[in-house]
């Protein structure tokens, strides 16, 4: 598995993609850091992060994860893994951390807006690290979403627009009083934002994460029957 | 090495390879020869694992490919169709990753993988891009990657396909070399390739195994005949009496004469005799001058054809039959309905006619 994480983390980098990614992100926290913080002169940052995870998943997500399968299938490299002794089980979980290894990166690199906050106020550093907890389960959520979808066809675009399609749902789901409710991974971040973890929270996001990684598992192991 | 059993591969109902069994032992060169469709590389791919067979079970080094995935894996070194590489990473990076993805120790592996880059002439292009490479190193560079770790068994799908006549006999070399302490299967349709390499053929066509031979072998089967060319200056037209001269002579045929008033003939005797001593002497003494001699020798070729062509007979005559009892099938059910038209047209008459009374 290591091997895969380090492949596919280093392919990030080696392609514009892990750029465009970090880029994107650091915009979108710096809009929100400004509609949010600053406009309020809080020091709270529990709503920068949660606009961020909001709006910005929705673009960064389906750019992380439509090659992941995709890609592989259609250059036909998808054999060179699938003939090799890894299980299918570790080659999806080296995609997913490879992936979740550039939102920690941008994470990492969010730290700034609290270190600005720090120079003007006093802001508490646990709370901020609870809504870096949350941020990182729902990119989780997302990207998990994105991996499946890249695992259904060799379309990378294809891929790209279910995974924007489904986190589009989730804007509007969550404010629909219904059972679909629930399928808004949104509404698994209310808590996180107060600086509060919830066992509830946390333990909808990761297995909201497992379904659709073993989803992904399942499909790529069928592929070897129907091909 | 490899035990193959009663393996079938369906796609609905397309059959793309039907009850195929072989074995394959330890340092064999085990060639696939078969026209394109054959399934060649279907059968390369269920070895390796890609693809799972609808039927049947291949055993590698022992261990059941479907059952026991890892481990048999471990021994397969594998070069697709179609050489699909990573083009974002560079030639050594390539070969490092499929090193580990194979699960070489982080100690020797840096050995391994200069080892194999040397082996396949990589030396010069290590730290370029894979994807800028030309075709022939791109075929290289999926070839180390098979190569990498050492497996025992070696799966090359048409490894020369696409190659300069020079890179094409580097790289049989490399075959033959890797042939004497690996187990190697590769598939191609260059017939004269199979033959140079290969210890063992397998004739695949249109999912079936056609021959499983020694080249030699299969180029015996279809040599029934022992025949000569011959070239010779015969004013006396003394060709024709050759045959009573010489009882050993089935067939004396002539196939060309040429400009410089020459004839080509060719000359059957019986199996396992040699005719070109008697027939030099007989011709001296009838005072016929010798330009040519040579024996017509069989190729793979002339084996692969017939082979091939044989069982196009035989399914031709099957489907012959088959199209025969499908017109009657037809005609059958043709009747039927027309009975059940006539029926049904009866108790629609029958209705009217009730309806109309009840009127």
């Amino acid at each position: 598995m290591l091997a895969v994480i380090k492949k596919e983390f280093k392919s990030y980098f080696l392609s514009p993609i892990g750029y465009v990614v970090i880029g994107i992100f650091l915009f979108v926290f710096s809009v929100f850091f400004y509609l949010t913080t600053i406009q309020y002169g809080s020091v709270d940052l529990g709503s920068l992060y949660f606009y961020t995870a909001l709006y910005g998943l929705i673009i960064i997500a389906p750019i992380l994860t439509m090659r992941m399968f995709a890609e592989e299938r259609k250059s036909g490299t998808e054999q060179l893994i699938l003939t090799s002794p890894v299980s299918m089980v570790s080659v999806v979980f080296g995609k997913f951390f490879a992936a979740m290894g550039v939102i920690i990166v941008t994470l990492v690199i969010s730290f700034m807006y609290f270190f600005i906050v720090k120079y003007f106020g006093n802001p508490n550093i646990y709370t901020v690290l609870v809504h870096m907890l949350g941020f990182i389960l729902v990119s989780g959520a997302a990207i998990s979403i994105g991996m499946f979808a890249s695992s259904i066809t060799e379309n990378q675009i294809i891929a790209g627009v279910i995974t924007i399609a489904f986190l589009v749902m989730t804007l509007f789901l969550q404010d629909v009083n219904s059972i679909f409710a629930y399928a808004s991974i949104m509404n698994f971040y209310s808590d996180f934002p107060s600086g509060v973890i919830s066992l509830k929270e946390v333990l909808g996001l990761i297995s909201f994460t497992a379904m659709f990684i073993s989803f992904t598992i399942i499909v790529m192991q069928r592929r070897k029957l129907v091909k | 090495m490899i035990q193959v059993e009663n393996v079938t591969k369906k796609y609905g109902n397309f059959t793309a390879v039907s009850n195929i069994n072989f074995e394959i032992d330890e340092g064999e060169i085990v060639g696939f020869l078969g026209p394109n469709g054959a399934g060649k590389s279907t059968t390369m791919n269920m070895i390796t694992g890609f693809i799972e067979p609808s039927e049947g079970k291949i055993i590698v080094d022992g261990y059941d490919i479907s059952k026991k995935p890892k481990k048999a894996k471990k021994q397969i070194g594998y070069m697709p169709e179609g050489v699909p590489l990573y083009g974002d990473l560079t030639v050594k990076e390539f070969v490092t990753y499929m090193a580990e993805l194979k699960g070489c120790e982080s100690k020797s592996k840096k050995e391994k993988v200069q080892k194999v880059i040397e082996e396949t002439g990589l030396v010069d292009v290590q730290n370029k891009l894979t994807k800028n490479l030309s075709r022939g190193y791109k075929q290289r560079v999926s070839m180390a990657g098979a190569l990498v770790g050492d497996p025992k068994v070696i799966i090359l799908d048409e490894p020369t396909v696409g190659l300069d006549p020079k890179q094409v006999t580097e790289i049989r070399a490399l075959i033959k070399k890797l042939g004497k302490n690996h187990t190697v299967i590769l598939s191609s349709h260059i017939l004269s390739e199979v033959s140079q390499i290969c210890n063992r053929v397998i004739i695949i066509n249109k999912g079936k195994i056609i021959a499983i031979d020694t080249p030699e072998n299969l180029e015996k089967k279809v040599v029934g005949d022992n025949s000569i060319y011959v070239t010779v200056e015969d004013n006396e037209e003394k060709m024709k009496n050759i045959k009573e001269k010489l009882s050993q002579i089935k067939e004396v045929k002539l196939v060309s004469e040429n400009e410089d008033k020459t004839k080509k003939y060719i000359i059957t005797a019986e199996k396992d005799v040699d005719l070109r001593k008697n027939l030099f002497e007989t011709f001296a003494k009838e005072g016929i001058t010798i330009f040519e001699m040579k024996k017509a020798d069989a190729t793979l070729e002339d084996a692969f054809m017939k082979l091939i062509s044989d069982t196009q007979k035989n399914e031709d005559e099957k489907n012959v039959e088959h199209k025969e009892n499908l017109k009657k099938d037809n005609k059958k059910i043709e009747k039927e309905q027309e009975e059940s038209n006539k029926k049904t047209e009866k108790t629609k008459k029958n209705k009217s006619q009730k309806e109309e009374e009840e009127k």
